[in-house]
């Protein structure tokens, strides 16, 4: 099938998965707990490195949409069998990720939204720093949606599933220079930081807002591996929708 | 049944049979599923790790111990999923009920079936905080018996939760919600003193407080006053107690 992107049922299943995940309203209250907690623990032993952290809790909450994409995936395909019904009606399997991926987005907003104007509060960002932010946000949304798809069709088993969920979250969300500065990293990592998702979005955004000082190198790196990442995951989201509408 | 039948089943030992079967149980998670045994041994490493580059390097110490008082409670949460994934997608409370097993040997079951998990990440642990402290006999004696302590409340407590719960949807936003909160509240990762009054004051209700103060004292990681630690102990003590009668009493065995 040539790639050509086929929308049919996007936004009406996105309005549909918006409406599902409002009625999990506790799943969504709690889908800060993880990044609270981590500000929390800065603002006690480290305050001095709040802004930075609150710039990381925005762009971890938006990777944590990927953890939500995969337990929905897995949740309709295993616990209801609804895919094979959404995959058999006229909505195209792209529409299906599409809609799913950005309806949890946007059903996920409103705390994000909450930790944004924290971040107002505490560290005023320039017109030029929240296009970067909302630059990287989305690139991060387009990264862990698609892992987030990707793994939950690779189960059988519910609970088999939370591990991997909750390993791939913490290893890109708490060990890498999420919540601290790229400087605390030893010089020799600092490539690592500036290559995965995570780390690379925080630090362009601190980057732009002068939280931290990037040499135009680590720009370089941490900017084109994120849109590399970001728009060949996004490609291969489609293709993985395509592949495993087949099989269901 | 045919009496044959029904008199070898009464010739069978029906006591001690509890926690060796929860054991199985739990070995047999950690055997066909490796990744969720790596898993709840790397969480507190990663946070450790975390908290080893913001914080003060004086405090990694307590953040070591802090960390196997985290694990220990977060069992509660294990528990919590595993009764409640049972009980409502595999309908197998039924059959616990039917058992002569009653309430409180299915809650030591699965409590004893998740420690089995846990339990690499707790020696890691050890031997991580004897390489940054100075640990005595007495220290070890009083960390295992708060571990002990804190396992028995915050398992009852994550059991007492699941019996509420209608939807596997629940399960996990829920035991997030209490464990980690729980967690965070309580001064495990930094030393009580440095948190402002009304955290302290809403700290102090919670068993794990009381835990990590004892750990603290019995390490030497805190300066307490002649006679704080038993009082800490106490209410250690206290506190669990009042924790697991609760949870008991919130605890639904059977449906009514």
């Amino acid at each position: 099938m040539a790639f050509g992107l086929k929308w049919a049922g996007a936004g009406v299943f996105c309005a549909t998965e918006v409406r599902v995940q409002f009625h999990e309203w506790l799943a969504i209250l709690t889908g800060t707990i993880v990044q609270a907690v981590l500000l929390i623990f800065v603002w006690v032993l480290a305050p001095a490195l709040l802004a930075i952290a609150l710039v990381g809790a925005l762009v971890y909450s938006v990777f944590l949409i990927g953890q939500r994409v995969l337990n929905e995936a897995a949740y309709v395909r295993i616990d209801h069998k609804l895919n094979e019904l959404y995959h058999a009606s006229p909505m195209s399997p792209e529409a299906y990720f599409l809609g799913m991926s950005s309806g949890i987005f946007l059903a996920y907003l409103p705390p994000i939204l909450v930790i944004a104007v924290i971040t107002v509060l505490v560290a005023p960002f320039d017109l030029r720093t929240w296009g970067v932010l909302i630059a990287c946000m989305l690139a991060v949304w387009s990264v862990s949606a698609t892992l987030g798809y990707f793994i939950s069709t690779l189960f059988k088993d519910m609970k088999t599933i939370w591990p991997y969920s909750s390993l791939i979250t913490n290893l890109l969300g708490i060990v890498p220079p999420v919540f601290y500065p790229l400087g605390l990293v030893p010089a020799g990592w600092r490539w690592l930081a500036l290559v995965l998702p995570t780390s690379s979005a925080t630090a362009l955004v601190n980057g732009a807002a002068g939280f931290e000082v990037l040499t135009s190198g680590d720009i370089l790196l941490a900017g084109g591996s994120l849109a590399v990442e970001a728009i060949a995951l996004f490609f291969f989201g489609i293709y993985w929708a395509r592949r495993t509408a087949r099989e269901a | 049944m045919p009496e044959a039948v029904e008199k070898r089943l009464d010739q069978e030992p029906r006591e001690g049979r509890v926690l060796p079967a929860f054991a199985l149980v739990g070995w047999r998670w950690v055997s066909r599923n490796p990744v969720a045994t790596i898993v709840p041994i790397l969480l507190p490493f990663m946070f450790l790790y975390f908290l080893w580059r913001i914080s003060p390097p004086e405090y990694f110490p307590l953040e070591v111990a802090g960390a196997m008082l985290f694990t220990t409670q977060n069992i509660g949460s294990w528990c919590l999923s595993d009764s409640a994934y049972w009980r409502i997608e595999q309908r197998l409370q039924d059959l616990f009920v039917a058992s002569p097993m009653g309430k409180v040997r299915y809650l030591f079951g699965i409590a004893f079936s998740n420690l089995i998990p846990a339990a690499p990440a707790l020696a890691i642990l050890a031997v991580i905080l004897a390489l940054v402290t100075p640990v005595t006999l007495f220290g070890w004696l009083v960390l295992i018996a708060a571990i002990l302590v804190i396992w028995v409340t915050f398992s009852a407590i994550g059991l007492a939760v699941s019996s509420r719960l209608e939807s596997p949807r629940e399960v996990w936003p829920v035991g997030n919600l209490i464990f980690t909160t729980l967690g965070i509240i309580s001064p495990l990762y930094y030393p009580l003193e440095i948190l402002p009054p009304v955290w302290q004051g809403v700290a102090r209700l919670l068993p794990a407080t009381y835990a990590a103060l004892l750990v603290q004292d019995a390490l030497g990681l805190r300066e307490s006053a002649p006679g704080e630690m038993a009082l800490d102990a106490a209410l250690l003590l206290i506190s669990a107690v009042v924790g697991i009668l609760l949870a008991l009493r919130l605890y639904r065995w059977r449906e009514k």
